[in-house]
């Protein structure tokens, strides 16, 4: 605690905060960069100092802690909790009441294993990665490594022709956090986040070496990524399509992209964003 | 099933795996080489790296070179894969890609 201290002071980043008892036989989450908090007056440090951070409550030793030490008001802070071990109804409502998101194994969402959960938590791209998830009746609900929920529609995770369906009850993230298994079918975070964060999509376009930066390049993206065929647009011609991703029509008109956002289901100002 | 093929030791044992799964950002076409919590996109085409970040530089070149001596299965794996986004279909003087599909 007292090694970290000036970083908690600082309050700039988010940082990792584990709470591991004194007493308790040894941590159940190995999180070697976490900040470890011991004793009562460590936790409520932290809610004082910090503006934002991903705690981790691996034990019932230490959700004891945490619900001991809550402040007698919930903070407007940016806190988020993971919760490993059971816990009742009324004390995870509680958490919620003090905790901007709360992850808890006890609602039936399934996590990485161990190992994979703790270098996912420690990882500087946290975010970017899936620590576990809930099958949900339209939608399959996954946590990020920060702990912010993503809803993703069953329906986006299609099969390809001749390959394995999705089959929802042999859900698992796997990868360190960087793969959705379905059964024998796999998902990649990085199209999942490219297709439902559009600040994910900014970035990662950012990172490209280089990219056909044209309209008609995140046209085809966008299409691509949908999986649609250039013949799927009603009222625009295959070869218009093609002329547009090939750069041939520099400014398409507005009615054109008009068809474009609604058959690919974003609006026309997100299209340059693919 | 994602198309994965075995690295040999002892890049297999130290986390090391080379991927293209059901569901991936399909354009450019790509194998997804994953370590642990890091995973570099490489370019099925030209055989480069497709991104800045995270640095190539961190992969070790026995890993790459494995990767390039294989790049006809993984090229042939994609184009099984992913029809609509064939390596074929965005040479800079290809035809349409829709007379590809037909």
């Amino acid at each position: 605690m007292r090694a970290k201290r000036s970083e908690m002071s600082a309050g700039m980043s988010t940082e990792l905060l584990s709470i591991e008892p004194k007493g308790q036989a040894r941590a159940t989450l190995l999180l070697i960069n976490a900040i470890r908090l011991r004793i009562q007056q460590d936790v409520q440090e932290a809610f004082t100092r910090l503006s934002q951070g991903v705690w981790v409550a691996a034990s019932k030793q230490a959700i004891r802690l945490l619900l001991e030490s809550l402040p007698h008001r919930p903070s407007h802070q940016d806190m988020r909790v993971l919760v490993l071990e059971s816990i009742s109804a009324p004390n995870l409502n509680l958490l919620h009441a003090h905790f901007r998101f709360v992850a808890a194994r006890e609602t039936g969402v399934k996590f990485l294993p161990s190992e994979e959960l703790s270098g996912a938590l420690e990882a500087p791209n946290r975010a970017d990665l899936f620590i576990g998830g809930q099958v949900t009746r339209p939608d399959l609900l996954l946590y990020r490594g920060n702990l912010e929920p993503l809803t993703v529609p069953r329906s986006w995770f299609r099969a390809r022709g001749g390959g394995p369906k999705p089959d929802f009850n042999r859900f698992a993230v796997t990868d360190f956090g960087q793969t959705v298994r379905l059964g024998d079918y796999e998902a990649a975070a990085d199209a999942i986040l490219y297709e439902f964060d559009e600040e994910y999509r900014t970035r990662a376009k950012k990172r490209l070496r280089e990219e056909d930066k044209s309209l008609g390049g995140a046209i085809r993206r966008l299409r691509l990524q949908k999986g649609l065929r250039q013949s799927d647009f009603p009222g625009i011609s295959a070869k218009e399509i093609a002329r547009i991703e090939k750069g041939l029509v520099k400014e398409p008109h507005a009615t054109t992209l008009s068809i474009i956002a609604e058959r690919t289901g974003v609006s026309v100002d997100q299209i340059h964003t693919y | 099933m994602p198309f994965e093929l075995k690295i040999p030791p002892p890049w297999r044992s130290q986390g090391w795996k080379v991927k293209v799964r059901d569901r991936e950002r399909v354009e450019p076409p790509h194998v997804t080489i994953l370590h642990k919590t890091t995973a570099w996109r490489l370019e099925l085409r030209g055989g480069e790296f497709l991104d800045r970040e995270p640095d190539p530089g961190r992969v070790p070149h026995q890993v790459i070179d494995w990767v390039r001596q294989n790049i006809e299965v993984f090229r042939s794996n994609w184009d099984r894969m992913y029809p609509e986004n064939p390596l074929a279909s965005r040479r800079p003087d290809c035809e349409d890609d829709e007379s590809q599909e037909k």
